[in-house]
């Protein structure tokens, strides 16, 4: 399988490009390569979860409670850095991973045996990690000064660095975990048995078990996959912002669907593409923190930001009902 | 048990079970929490607090009884509110007389409530878009609209008629719980004695024979969602006249209270199943936990663990009776 | 002769149903085993017992000697069994390629999936069966007859022992259905056993080796293809001889109650008209794609036409929705009764009255007692085997199911019934009490169009047949003709299943 851009891919494409030239014409400062390296470094955890939310989504899933475990996983692990003064960031990834693996086994689990909509489950998760993590681990904040340094050094930490007119900027690290995770999931659905076997059940359950795949086992590798990329963003999270905080990230889960709805996956599940999360979460991204430039105040975000959302689930769903009912399938 | 009073038993079981609750909830209370629970004072300020949760609860009933979720009846309440906040405070038609201030608050407020309700029916309706991301759309949208107009703060100075109205009340009771009883007892008549009640349950059941038994779906969908964003509005208007002033953002917890409200209650998120005197009492216990949490001074992070923990027992509990019914069937 | 597959005893119920009841079956070797049935016997059900889709509930299956009471699906890919099935098991969003060979590559246990080998593998089957199909394109974007031969593929592609095929020919031109036949001529050559499900006969009598006959869930017998005929065939498959009683009409006004008058809708139908006076039964017939159930879909508003005109009592009418169809009188008694005909969790009341709600609700008040009634009335009408009328309509059996959905629709007083295949997968005592029912109402004046794959089911109720292919109608047969001796050879020869001459003609007459 060769790496394509599809047609709605091209769309994405062409709406962030001629809105990035209409922001540039507004405001010239927006085309340089601070701005480039800024949205880089901002938008990677957000990118990082999309990727995760859209192997749930193939797999015909869904998952809210992503926030909840990136949260778990830094700030627990975090803690039992600072009490025990690790000072070590792969053992800071690694058993944020292994939290943020754990807490998926419960979420495909619950799924699993529950047999109930995946909103409503990881719904209920999403509360039940949070609240465990606050009532049983703990519910203080930590300031730069009590971190592990490695975090901080990480989260500085610059690829390589630019001189411009108004000082030296540079590529955040950031962008390794991305283009890692980014690859690495790109890989797991296109080349991967595994991953095939995600879009087999995402396209129709009954087929896929016929075919020898297990859809209960499937959304088990979907759910986990899920969670390590939660355990690693919340750590790049806490590195970017140094500081800890029992309640950030929660509530942020549906601007992330947003994002991956946007890029194209389809919440019947069976379709999405790596690149078009990536584009969605960009599109997104670039509503919400370029407003200021073209004079227009924060406040207007949300009203573009479902604009956008809402005509783009309109369109999509109703070629597909068209689409549908040309095959006489009625789906409502 | 002979057979047929183990058949009634389990037809009913989940009523049954919620009565149950219900008792021990009360039990539980008046030996833990005597004379704090039911003391005069706190009753009344139950009485107070349950119809802004309960309309927004019973909105969420209808959309899960069609087999479907809206995830927008919060940021539409909101905004709702902010749109009469600006007529009852004269920013908008700041020519209108005084006493004129609070019936065109109401217009505005049906107004908004119909345009907010008919667009969601529309765009699920006519797009068979799924409603769970159809309304994260609007749910973004409306709330975009709300941020847009008032940029964050929170809209008060309102005519003191209209937040006398969130203080009143009648027989001792505050006006606001009757007008959430009617409400309730005139929603669970609708759906289940009327023409209309039938249609919408069927259409919850299974929407694809609903068409084909000549039911015109789109109506029953959009009617749904009419209701839906006017008993939003009603707890918009509630919380502005007992708050004194509309915020975007206000209630966002309420989103996860009114599933689990609709889950105690008996109604399954696959549709048509349920009933509005199960989510009443739900409702009121929902309450009853609430005041108790406040008055053992719970932490909010605490509150949020036994919600999940709730939510997730109930998906079990009613797994297994489901299980358990099934087998007592194949024993028949 | 050396057994390579051995159902032994096999009994299966679903919700108390027994649908397969004690049944047996050997097949050989390099053998073309049919087996046939009506829709519904318990064919299909018998070959997801072979795949390891259901459990039995008695009885065992011996592959290649191995004995298995809970055989699973893994173990029967392992042991070479691939089915064809209906619905085709394909993946809407997965390229052609990748529909054919992911189970064979999956199947060898690999963990990576190399795309040259996807690539060579679906061009090496589709060269298997002689046709060309854009492997790049995603099924979703692909007409059923590309599905169908992908599904094809996608079995050949697996090294398959044996071969199920669950109605393989459907969708296919007669072309196709032969290149199809020639290919399992050839892999039986190879060794490879295939068990042929059909209800063609025709088919059936030119590839089988062996012949089973299921009937109700229970096997009737197994027969060598010379010492068994076509009529004898299809006797021991529907259990009598054919004795329905024929419809016969007999209205002398003529007025018509439907006219259909150049009806199109591009890549569905096209130029369709025809008339449907009082007590007329028109019989629609035709291959899956030839459009007879989109043109039943475009007369209840459910599939809007390009262009053309719709008379009801001459009256023109557009039906842009099922309730426009309703309020003009035509009712649709839909394919698929389980998920467009019934509420099955609901009560059997609940459905009778799903299509009159209105009228039964005085004031906008449902009256409860008057959907009592109507639910009395339609049990006792056609005589509905239920408990009582608060029965949750899953638990009835195919047959009881169909005369509510005809319930339901009967309770809306149509003039104009439309039944979309009503018989399929219903026992044979309700498919005579529902052919009854259907004759009562059209000598009181209803006029039905009814879609059918059944010859025999047309012949006894029409008194005027259209045969439609590829979207047009081909030929009208006329009450006249219909009651020649050789009406029914001559439907399936217009059809245009018939071209397929056994090569070894049995001793007919």
């Amino acid at each position: 399988m060769k790496f394509t851009i599809d047609r709605y891919q091209k769309i994405l494409i062409f709406i962030i490009a001629a809105y990035c030239a209409f922001v540039g014409f507004v405001n010239p400062a927006f085309f340089s390569i601070t701005t480039v390296f800024d949205i880089i470094r901002t938008s990677s955890t957000s990118l990082i979860f999309a990727i995760g939310l859209l192997v749930v989504m193939i797999s015909g899933g869904i998952d809210v409670s992503f926030m909840a475990i990136a949260l778990f996983g830094s700030y627990t692990t975090i803690n039992i850095m600072i009490a025990y003064g690790i000072d070590n960031l792969a053992f800071a990834v690694g058993l944020s991973i292994i939290f943020g693996a754990v807490l998926g086994l419960i979420n495909a689990s619950l799924i699993n045996w529950l047999k109930l909509p995946p909103f409503i489950i990881t719904l209920g998760t999403q509360n039940l990690f949070h609240g465990i993590m606050t009532t049983f681990v703990s519910d203080k904040s930590f300031g730069a000064g009590v971190l592990p340094p490695c975090l901080n050094q990480f989260g500085r930490a610059t690829l390589f660095q630019i001189q411009t007119g108004s000082g030296t900027i540079g590529l955040s690290a950031s962008i390794l975990p991305v283009v890692f995770v980014a690859l690495a999931t790109w890989g797991l659905i296109n080349f991967t048995m595994i991953g095939r076997g995600i879009v087999a059940v995402g396209n129709d359950e009954e087929s896929a078990r016929r075919i020898g795949f297990s859809p209960a086992r499937i959304r088990y590798y979907v759910y986990v996959w899920s969670g390590i990329l939660a355990g690693l963003t919340g750590i790049v999270y806490v590195a970017q912002i140094n500081a800890l905080y029992p309640n950030k990230l929660i509530g942020g889960e549906l601007p992330i669907v947003a994002a991956v709805v946007i890029g194209g996956a389809k919440i019947t599940g069976g379709d999405g593409k790596v690149f078009g999360a990536i584009l969605g979460v960009l599109l997104i991204y670039l509503l919400n923190s370029t407003l200021i430039l073209i004079g227009l105040s924060s406040s207007w975000n949300d009203l573009f930001i479902g604009s956008v959302l809402v005509a783009s689930i309109a369109t999509s769903s109703y070629q597909e009902r068209i689409r549908n009912r040309k095959n006489l399938i009625f789906t409502d | 048990m002979t057979n047929s009073l183990k058949k009634k038993f389990f037809n009913d079981i989940n009523f049954t079970i919620l009565i149950g609750l219900l008792i021990a909830a009360i039990v539980l209370s008046a030996i833990f929490l005597p004379g704090g629970m039911f003391s005069a004072a706190n009753i009344k300020s139950m009485a107070f607090q349950i119809p802004e949760f309960g309309f927004l609860a019973l909105a969420m009933m209808l959309s899960n009884l069609i087999g479907g979720i809206d995830l927008s009846i919060i940021s539409a309440a909101n905004t709702i509110a902010i749109f009469t906040a600006f007529v009852l405070n004269g920013t908008w038609l700041p020519a209108l007389p005084e006493e004129a201030r609070i019936p065109a608050g109401l217009v505005v407020a049906i107004l908004t409530a119909l345009i907010f309700g008919v667009f969601n029916g529309l765009l699920i309706s006519k797009t068979s878009a799924p409603s769970l991301i159809a309304s994260l759309g609007t749910m973004i949208l409306f709330q975009g609209i709300g941020m847009a107009l008032t940029g964050g703060v929170s809209i008060g100075n309102i005519a003191f008629e209209f937040t006398d109205f969130g203080k009143a009340e009648w027989a001792g009771i505050p006006l606001i719980f009757w007008l959430f009883l009617g409400a309730a007892i005139l929603l669970a008549l609708l759906l289940e004695k009327t023409a209309f009640g039938r249609k919408f349950y069927l259409y919850g059941e299974n929407k694809v024979a609903a068409r084909f038994s000549g039911i015109n779906n789109e109506k029953v969908c959009i009617a749904t969602f009419v209701m839906t964003a006017l008993l939003a509005g009603i707890a918009g208007l509630i919380v502005l006249s007992r708050v004194n002033s509309a915020k975007v953002g206000y209630g966002s917890s309420y989103l996860l209270q009114t599933i689990i409200v609709c889950v105690i209650g008996g109604i399954s998120p696959n549709g048509g199943k349920g009933r509005v005197r199960g989510v009443f009492i739900a409702i009121v216990l929902m309450q009853l936990m609430s005041s108790a949490f406040t008055m053992l001074s719970l932490s909010p992070y605490t509150k949020k663990l036994i919600w999940g923990v709730v939510l997730i027992l109930v998906l079990s509990l009613n797994h297994w009776i489901r299980n358990l019914n099934d087998s007592i069937k194949k024993e028949k | 002769m050396e057994p390579i597959l051995n159902v032994k005893n096999i009994t299966k119920a679903f919700s108390g149903v027994r649908v397969l009841k004690n049944v047996s079956l050997t097949v050989n070797r390099g053998e073309i085993h049919c087996l046939v049935g009506e829709n519904g016997c318990g064919k299909s059900t018998l070959v997801k017992c072979v795949s390891g889709v259901y459990t039995p509930d008695e009885g065992e299956i011996v592959l290649n000697g191995q004995r298995f009471t809970k055989l699973t699906t893994q173990q029967a890919i392992q042991n070479g069994v691939q089915v064809i099935y209906q619905d085709m098991s394909l993946f809407r969003h997965m390229s052609v390629a990748e529909n054919i060979a992911i189970e064979k590559i999956r199947a060898k246990g690999a963990r990576l999936i190399n795309w040259k080998d996807v690539a060579g593998i679906a061009a090496e089957q589709t060269r298997k069966i002689n046709v060309k199909i854009d492997l790049e394109k995603e099924i979703f974007e692909c007409p059923i007859a590309i599905r169908q031969l992908t599904a094809i593929c996608r079995a050949l592609a697996h090294d398959a022992k044996i071969l199920v095929m669950d109605e393989p020919t459907t969708a296919l031109t007669k072309n196709e259905v032969s290149q199809l036949l020639t290919i399992v001529q050839e892999l039986k050559s190879q060794g490879m056993s295939i068990i042929f499900i059909s209800h063609k006969l025709d088919e059936v009598f030119s590839v089988a080796d062996v012949i089973t006959v299921i009937r109700n869930g229970e096997k009737i017998g197994d027969y060598n293809r010379a010492e068994i005929n076509e009529k004898r065939l299809s006797e021991l498959m529907t259990g009598r001889e054919i004795d329905y009683p024929r419809y016969r009409r007999d209205f002398t006004e003529n007025t018509p109650l439907l006219e259909v008058k150049g009806l199109s809708r591009k890549g569905h139908f096209n130029d369709i008209s025809f008339t449907l006076r009082k007590g007329d039964i028109v019989g629609m017939i035709g291959l899956l794609g030839s459009g007879r159930s989109e043109i039943a879909m475009s007369l209840f508003g459910l599939n809007p036409i390009d262009s053309g005109e719709i008379f009801v009592s001459g009256e023109k009418v557009s039906i842009a929705a099922p309730q426009d169809a309703k309020r003009r009188g035509i009712a649709l008694l839909p394919e698929d009764r389980f998920r467009e005909g019934l509420f099955t969790d609901l009560k059997i009341k609940e459905n009778v009255s799903s299509t009159v709600i209105d009228e039964i609700s005085p004031r906008g008040c449902l009256d409860f007692s008057e959907e009592d009634r109507l639910a009395e009335k339609c049990i006792e009408t056609f005589k509905v085997r239920a408990p009582s009328r608060e029965t949750v309509v899953r638990s009835l059996s195919g047959g009881n199911q169909q005369k509510i959905v005809i319930g339901k629709w009967v309770e809306t007083k149509p003039n104009i019934f439309i039944m979309d295949s009503p018989t399929v997968g219903i026992d044979i005592g309700s498919k005579a009490e529902i052919y009854e029912q259907i004759h009562n109402f059209a000598k009181n004046g209803m006029a039905f169009l009814l879609i059918s794959d059944e010859v025999e089911e047309i012949l006894a109720n029409c008194n005027r047949v259209l045969i439609l292919e590829k979207g047009r109608i081909k030929t009208i047969l006329e009450a006249q003709d219909l009651r020649q001796p050789d009406a029914k050879k001559l439907i399936l020869e217009e059809i245009g299943s018939r071209d397929l001459q056994p090569d070894t003609e049995p001793s007919t007459k």
